[in-house]
């Protein structure tokens, strides 16, 4: 039944759309060739571990998105008045099915989690612009936020006269508890002068360092400290760790469909849990859907390519040709992320940043500590150095020690810096043992990041 | 089978008498009047499109279709979405390798190209986005943080035209009013049969603006006007602002690149701002905003916060989180495709504009109505009036009949209502907008033509059309 050419770009069977699609008998799992032959667009040579930033896609689903684009391109004035909204409600219906979601209302597309910060963070500047919150009441996020957010505070929180709380987190670290720990006394420190704490913006699974955080416990304490909302920006969520909004219990919800949920860029869903105040947030591109709900205003924000929104069936569909779905996926991501993670540190005498249990689909493994990375533009260069001459593609991240006790250790020196590593269905294990084999090579050559800067 | 020489398309356009399209070197400048030989490799220039190249370029299109609404989402030809297909691809093959090494001088070289054709003076003041409303939302926004941090009083105006794009209008609200300043908006007539009509409309609104001691912070301008649609004589009005005192002109030009001539510093705005997939044959989508280089630019912001805030609305502009950026990096190959017609952007422009009014003049000559606006105040799209006996009473109406045209007639065009003036007697209340863009055959306008025949020969009226 999945066989059905769809030639002009429409999903086939949707006829129930609410009705999670269970892997069909006549359908065959996809066999590894198959899965070379997805990612066959990667390009050659590099090992590439880094399905964290841009994710990936493949090349089934780019076909489908082909189809979704010439049908617009072919009659757009149809395309417009006749089938977008309706699409657009059916990806909407599976994201919420998904994430366990009550309401299709709750879930908006948007393009990337970076948006769905902005629409969170302009509805908080109102908020203080328009009297509702006083100058002085606090934002709180963790000190390792995306940078896009931590700007977005800026130009929408701190802007309008709200003042921010950072969150330090250990790094490495041992066990969650470290980190619930450590939010609890930030929390209730930043509140110690009477401040109200207008949102707190908490990361699912953080960017660098990657770690998974443990949001159900943070939420409840927010809720206990009488945080007025709660943001989690869970950008690498879905399709690395189970997402159920219900057990999360958030106000706000964001995960990018693009990085680990084999969406072509860029789309992103932004759940917003139905509630008085919710009815407040509204797209910074006003278009005349204005008033009309989150979810519709996203759903039309001017003429534009939609179609990376539109192929949700259809991954749901390539996914379910995986044992075990997204789930099993993930699973086995994380399995092999860490398999692949203890294999280097191994080689190299360092360590893991975080206990496996910690890890999603990523990992962060220490580098040598003789490489002398000491600042974040040691890093990058470094970054460029592997990519340049090694063709692997890994993103590297500095972290100062605090003090040379606390840090982790490689050999007598600290470790300051961790490759954060990724697996992803079309890595191979020859990927790490590349990247293994460079780190080596560049030790066995007295290699130090000052050999970069005088590039 | 047409040959070349009788198919419609010849005589829409003057096209050159090459069979293949084999290159020719740059010698030929006699055709290329842009100015713009500095795109970054030197290649040979393309011959010009033979009748059948332009075919192939649209065969996209919906055959079946008579597509005179070029105005609403535009049009790509095939050479455009394929290059948009590879420059797609090349990020999809090693993102991280584009995003350091490609993406970011890609986007300048666009910018760069834009700015020329656009006559800015500097490339900073050129910042790519999706479409106007996103740059609408830009603009406005600057302006509601300016009432939010008391640089503009409550009651302060805003003066847009009656006629303004429906998102612009709630951008306006959802930003300048919400945030406390006033609107007031200019009542255009239409028909409207001069420029004079409408620059007396709009000095009397600028009066309404200035009445109790307020400043008119922010006057909002279409270059031309969506529906029903008008060439608004831009350059008198900022003129007119400025003598004024208001502080900031925003010209909203969704349709003017390819569409009319577009030139900041005649037209003298403080930002501009066009879509590129309308008439400039881009893939959806792609806009520019111009904002010329001063103080108040510095506080432009795109709403989409990412790691580049503060670095200039360009370079913010330039990277809002991973996305799709190919529709953007397409540019130079449109210029290209472009310079292959003969005269250029400007070339295309001048014939749309010639045919479409042909068009319009005779639709209305068969049908016994009226143009809304004289020849030199349309662009590449007229209003032609819809016979009164059709009955168009409602905005319903108007969207219904568009509906009905599409399909049961294979017409794609839309429908304007004009509610009726006091002591009117039998007014036209539905005019319909065509365009005319190089893909349009005098064919398209005859299948039109006789829709609007019959339906009135049966003795159609939109009363027949449920909801």
């Amino acid at each position: 039944m999945d066989e059905v050419p769809r030639a002009n770009g429409e999903s086939n069977d949707h006829s129930n759309p609410s009705k999670k699609p269970k892997i069909s008998s006549s359908l065959s799992l996809i066999t590894q060739l198959q899965i070379q032959q997805e990612f066959a667009h990667h390009q050659d040579g590099v090992a590439r571990i880094n399905n964290g930033s841009f994710g990936s896609c493949p090349a089934s689903i780019l076909a489908a998105q082909r189809r979704w684009q010439l049908q617009f391109l072919r009659q757009p004035d149809s395309f417009f008045f006749n089938y977008l909204q309706k699409s657009i409600l059916q990806s909407r219906t599976i994201i919420k099915n998904l994430i366990n979601a009550h309401h299709a209302e709750e879930v908006s597309l948007v393009d990337n989690a970076t948006t769905a910060a902005a629409i969170v963070l302009q509805h908080i500047g109102w908020g203080f612009a328009e009297g509702q919150f006083h100058k002085g009441d606090a934002v709180v996020m963790l000190h390792c936020a995306f940078q896009a957010v931590k700007k977005s505070i800026q130009a929408y929180v701190t802007r309008a006269g709200g003042s921010v709380i950072q969150v330090e987190l250990p790094f490495p670290v041992r066990s969650k508890d470290q980190i619930i720990a450590e939010f609890q006394r930030a929390l209730v420190i930043g509140k110690a002068n009477g401040r109200k704490v207008r949102l707190a913006i908490i990361d699912h699974i953080t960017s660098m360092p990657s770690l998974i955080i443990p949001v159900r416990e943070l939420v409840c304490i927010c809720r206990e400290e009488g945080v007025d909302q709660v943001f989690v920006d869970a950008a690498h969520a879905v399709g690395s760790v189970h997402v159920d909004v219900q057990e999360i219990g958030a106000d706000f919800y964001v995960s990018n469909l693009h990085k680990w949920f084999f969406c072509p860029p860029s789309v992103a869903f932004l759940y917003c849990r139905k509630s008085p105040l919710s009815l407040n947030l509204h797209h910074p591109v006003v278009s005349h859907e204005y008033g009309n709900g989150l979810a519709v205003e996203s759903s039309w924000i001017g003429t534009r390519d939609y179609s990376s929104q539109l192929v949700v069936p259809e991954v749901l569909d390539f996914i379910n040709r995986f044992e075990g779905g997204i789930d099993g996926i993930s699973k086995r991501n994380h399995d092999a992320v860490v398999d692949m993670g203890e294999m280097l540190a191994k080689a190299w005498g360092t360590v893991l940043g975080s206990p496996p249990d910690m890890c999603p689909s990523m990992a962060m493994v220490g580098l040598p500590a003789s490489f002398g990375i000491s600042s974040d533009d040691d890093a990058l260069k470094f970054r460029t150095h592997l990519r340049d001459h090694f063709q692997v593609e890994v993103p590297i991240h500095h972290q100062a020690p605090k003090d040379s006790k606390v840090g982790s250790r490689n050999g007598n020196n600290c470790i300051t810096a961790y490759a954060r590593i990724s697996h992803q269905v079309y890595n191979k294990v020859d990927d790490y043992i590349k990247f293994r084999e460079a780190i080596n090579q560049l030790v066995h050559d007295g290699f130090t990041c000052k050999v970069l800067s005088q590039k | 089978m047409d040959s070349p020489q009788s198919h419609p398309c010849r005589q829409l356009f003057e096209l050159k008498d090459t069979a293949t399209a084999t290159a020719t070197t740059d010698a030929d400048t006699a055709t290329n009047h842009n100015h713009n030989n500095h795109t970054a490799p030197q290649k040979p220039k393309l011959s010009s499109l033979s009748a059948a190249d332009l075919r192939s370029e649209f065969a996209h299109h919906d055959p079946a279709v008579a597509r005179i609404n070029n105005g609403s989402f535009g049009s790509c030809p095939a050479t455009i979405i394929a290059a948009q297909h590879r420059w797609h691809l090349r990020f999809i093959q090693q993102p991280d390798d584009f995003y350091f090494n490609v993406l970011q001088s890609s986007i300048l070289r666009s910018r760069t190209l834009i700015k020329d054709l656009i006559n800015a003076d500097h490339v900073e003041e050129v910042s790519i986005v999706d479409n106007a409303t996103t740059a609408a939302a830009i603009v406005f926004q600057q302006t509601a943080w300016a009432f939010a941090e008391g640089r503009f009083n409550k009651g302060d105006a805003t003066v847009m035209l009656h006629y303004a794009y429906g998102a612009v209008k709630k951008s306006v609200q959802a930003y300048i009013s919400r945030a406390g300043g006033r609107v007031i908006e200019v009542q255009l007539p239409f028909p409207v049969r001069s420029n004079d009509e409408i620059i007396c409309e709009f000095r009397k609104a600028l009066e309404q603006g200035k009445s109790d001691g307020h400043k008119v912070r922010l006057a909002v301008i279409d270059h031309i006007t969506s529906m029903p649609s008008v060439v608004i004589p831009v350059k008198e009005l900022v003129k007119i602002c400025r003598e004024e005192g208001v502080d900031r002109v925003f010209v909203d030009a969704a349709h003017a690149i390819g569409c009319t001539e577009v030139d900041m510093k005649e037209i003298g705005a403080d930002v501009y701002t066009s879509n590129l997939h309308k008439w400039f044959f881009c893939p959806p989508s792609v806009a520019f905003l111009y904002c010329r280089k001063s103080d108040e630019t510095l506080d432009l912001h795109h709403p989409v916060v990412s790691h580049e805030y503060g670095n200039g609305l360009a370079i913010e502009s330039g990277w809002i989180g991973t996305r799709d950026y190919s529709a953007q990096l397409v540019v130079p190959e449109v210029l290209e495709f472009v310079n292959r017609f003969e005269g250029g952007i400007e070339g295309i422009r001048k014939r749309n504009h010639e045919k479409v009014v042909e068009m319009g003049e005779m639709l209305m000559k068969a049908w016994g109505t009226n143009l809304g606006s004289p020849p030199k105040m349309c662009s590449s799209m007229v209003m032609v009036g819809l016979p009164v006996c059709l009955g168009i009473l409602s905005d319903s109406d108007a969207l219904k009949l568009r509906t009905h045209l599409r399909d049961c007639f294979g017409i794609e065009v839309p429908i304007y209502y004009r509610a009726p003036k006091d002591g009117e007697i039998d007014p036209i209340t539905g005019y319909a907008r065509i365009s005319h863009q190089v893909y349009n055959v005098v064919d398209d306008y005859y299948k039109f033509r006789d829709a609007v025949n019959k339906l009135v020969n049966d003795g159609f009226t939109c009363a027949f059309l449920s909801d």
